[in-house]
């Protein structure tokens, strides 16, 4: 696998399994698409825990997203769809067999991703000094509902589980870099950087429904 | 059905650009204050929509083989039950709301 040899075919990576390198790639994908199902149901409980309480108090999410800047979600919106584009771009080069331009995408995606978790870092601290904690540490006086901590547990569950994905993601990506500098993806073989695309895809899409549900409740 | 579908670079950007005037309306809207419940339908079918662009030619599920389709359509499906049993349930509890 990690063997730099410049033989024509290139076909290090290919298992003997596998009649073709075409049918692994394939088979890799629909691996990880079975993944992202389980991603969805993952966070799908958590949607449905928003969906109950929201059907409950209706009126505290209209009090409680007040507390959320509309501003930095919308920011930080941009700033994902921006990482999704980088990485559409490297697997783009990837294909191509232009190695720099996959390096240079995944180095731009991996900044993105962290001006995502700086800008969400400072969201937090922001809440965690007034007070608004999840669950019982919460002792925030600002908003005049009795149950005003639920909406933040949620808050807290949803964007925290988005932001691990988030790190995650950061991680798959300097491991990508590493191994595209060893030279290992060529356009017959640029697995990994598909398939770590569809996780990141996916994590921008739960941004996209994180986002008009969070902060643009008005 | 071909999983090396590549896309232009124009192309992705114009995806880009679509999502990101997607991410203004959504925003805008809330502007105009739009009685509920229909800002929220409206939020969540721009939401979904974006969600249907990123799948469709950002996860190249345009061109991707139909059972990856599937699965992804499977699992929204399954969600979506998820949420139509658990609100048959809360939504007509006789009981109050427990106290968590």
């Amino acid at each position: 696998m990690s063997q730099t040899s410049s033989t024509e075919e290139k076909l290090d990576h290919l298992k003997h399994y596998f009649v073709d390198s075409d049918q692994q790639f394939e088979a890799s994908k629909m691996g990880m698409w079975i993944f992202l199902v389980t991603e969805i149901l993952f966070f799908g409980g958590l949607f449905v825990a928003y969906i109950v309480y929201r059907s409950w108090y209706p009126e505290l999410y209209l009090l409680a997203s007040e507390e959320l800047h509309t501003f930095w979600g919308a920011v930080n919106t941009a700033v994902l769809i921006g990482s999704s584009l980088t990485v559409a771009m490297a697997i783009r080069s990837a294909q191509l067999n232009q190695i720099k331009g996959l390096i240079i995408n995944l180095w731009i995606t991996i900044g993105l991703a962290l001006t995502f978790m700086v800008i969400k870092y400072f969201e937090y601290s922001e809440k965690f000094a007034k007070g608004i904690l999840p669950g019982s540490a919460y002792s925030y006086e600002g908003i005049e509902h009795e149950k005003a901590n639920i909406f933040f547990s949620i808050y807290y569950m949803m964007t925290g589980l988005h932001g691990v994905h988030v790190l995650i993601g950061i991680g798959l990506m300097l491991w990508l870099v590493f191994k595209a500098k060893k030279k290992v993806f060529h356009s017959g073989y640029y697995t990994p950087v598909e398939i770590t695309g569809l996780y990141w895809h996916l994590v921008d899409i739960i941004w996209i429904f994180l986002f008009p549900l969070l902060y643009l409740i008005d | 059905m071909s999983g090396h579908h590549i896309s232009s670079a124009k192309f992705l950007w114009g995806i880009a650009l679509a999502l990101f005037m997607l991410t203004f309306l959504t925003v805008a809207v809330t502007w105009i204050h739009i009685p509920s419940p229909w800002n929220v339908v409206v939020a969540i079918a721009i939401a979904v929509v974006k969600a249907l662009i990123v799948a469709a030619f950002f996860m190249n599920l345009y061109w991707d083989s139909k059972f990856n389709v599937i699965l992804f359509v499977m699992s929204i499906a399954f969600f979506l039950l998820m949420i139509g049993i658990t609100l048959l349930d809360t939504l007509y509890r006789t009981d109050p709301i427990p106290s968590f």
